[in-house]
């Protein structure tokens, strides 16, 4: 195989010889996902089947497994969610032109009366921050604002009313300044970069986890619009 | 400068950290001429189509709104801006995003039109658009994975191997998927039925510009002299 000649020798094989299977992963996912619009009912489901061809895309830049292809599987993702977007938009637009009426983007309020949501929101929230706080850096931080995401709507189905979001943009702030003066001491104060790496980490964690908190005030001026 | 591109002297290239750009008399004509287009289409204003009724003698306008006519205009210059960015780029990766930002533009101008049929078209030219994404960045991917890099000036100087050659017919399936070509050119043709010509003419070029220079990525790529 030439490309092993590319391969440093601290990889292990293992990890070379994992490329070709994933290669043949994507191809069959995406195969699959074409079989599958072969047989569909309507153009709803083969936009969502398309989906799953995407993903194959995902994994086959994933197969690289370099720094680089973690910097192209972003790109790659933004461009699919594009796409999705843009054709779900014609759809839309194709549909109510056929029957004449018009529809918000974004129907708000939601209706979210699963189960899930008045049984068990504090421990799916604990475990996502938990778990997300293990994680650090810009990940945990996705990780554990889907958490509190969580917590803030299975709070509202429950009709307690959600009154915390400025405390939650202030702590945001708070968090980017410490953020930014982690950066700042790597400059100034080199042999101090434990601190300023965890200042870093943990102030983009709390940043990113608050700001996906951040939806719910969006949100809510939505809710009070609508009443 | 002592590399030389398909019998073309490299007239220099533009470093921007990762991102290098580099200039050839073809690649640099192509840039050229799809910026001209795009300034021409800047400044000019939308035709006014007539359809004409079936058994009587009264022909009807279709105009197109002022909101329609900006955000059309809009759409119309990224996707020139895309084309010459992809014309000019040196770079494997980047050139795969420019022709999927022009996929999604294509599906965009046509987005907000009012006949049925012509979103009909562009829905399913976006589901093919969006299924080539599979072997566009997957070919890519698989290039990346075979030589170690995404560089068009660092892979002109590696021998080809099977890998590359499957990387890069999964590219050219991709491509001609994205951009609307041969095999599936019948949606695309549909889309042209709104009024609008000088922005969806944008759509012609890009596709035929794009074409030009994946024929160009792939000789650099597959070396057949």
């Amino acid at each position: 195989m030439s490309a092993s000649v590319l391969v440093p020798s601290v990889v292990s094989p293992i990890v070379v010889s994992l490329f070709i299977p994933a290669v043949f992963t994507g191809l069959i996912v995406g195969l699959i996902g074409l079989m599958a619009i072969a047989y569909q009912k309507n153009d709803l489901s083969a936009l969502i089947l398309t989906d799953i061809v995407g993903i194959g895309m995902l994994i086959l830049v994933a197969a690289v497994g370099t720094d680089l292809a973690e910097a192209l599987i972003l790109p790659g993702l933004v461009v699919e969610l594009a796409e999705i977007l843009a054709i779900s938009e014609i759809l839309l637009s194709r549909e109510m032109r056929k029957t004449g009426k018009t529809a918000e983007l974004i129907p708000l309020p939601v209706s979210l009366d699963m189960e899930v949501m008045t049984t068990a929101p504090a421990f799916m929230a604990i475990i996502l921050i938990a778990y997300g706080a293990f994680l650090t850096g810009f990940t945990g931080g996705a990780v554990a604002g889907g958490g509190i995401l969580f917590y803030v709507l299975s709070q509202r189905v429950r009709g307690v009313p959600s009154d915390m979001w400025e405390g939650v943009a202030g702590v945001s702030g708070i968090a980017w300044c410490l953020w930014l003066v982690g950066f700042l001491l790597f400059f100034v104060f080199p042999q101090y970069w434990l601190l300023a790496l965890f200042l870093a980490a943990f102030g983009v964690f709390i940043k990113v986890a608050f700001k996906a908190g951040l939806i719910g005030v969006m949100g809510r001026e939505e809710f009070n619009k609508k009443e | 400068m002592d590399i030389i591109i398909l019998g073309q002297q490299l007239l220099g290239y533009i470093p921007l950290g990762d991102i290098v750009l580099y200039m050839a008399p073809l690649n640099l004509f192509m840039f050229a001429g799809a910026l001209a287009f795009t300034t021409l289409i800047a400044i000019s204003r939308t035709e006014t189509q007539v359809e004409a009724g079936f058994g009587t003698l009264k022909d009807k306008e279709v105009k197109v709104g002022k909101e329609e006519f900006k955000i059309r205009r809009f759409l119309a210059i990224v996707c020139g801006l895309a084309t010459a960015g992809a014309m000019i780029t040196g770079d494997l990766f980047n050139f795969t995003l420019f022709v999927c930002l022009i996929g999604i533009v294509n599906i965009g101008i046509v987005a907000a039109v009012k006949q049925v049929d012509v979103l009909d078209a562009a829905f399913q030219y976006g589901l093919v658009a969006m299924i080539a994404t599979l072997p566009l960045f997957g070919g890519a991917a698989m290039i990346l994975a075979s030589t170690g890099t995404i560089s068009l000036l660092e892979i002109l100087n590696i021998p080809t191997t099977a890998m590359m050659i499957f990387g890069s017919l999964l590219l050219l399936l991709g491509v001609a998927g994205e951009t609307g070509v041969a095999p599936f050119y019948a949606t695309k043709a549909e889309m042209f039925r709104t009024p609008g010509s000088p922005f969806l003419l944008i759509i012609h070029l890009s596709s035929l510009l794009v074409i030009v220079r994946l024929i160009e990525i792939l000789l650099i790529i597959n070396k057949p002299f």
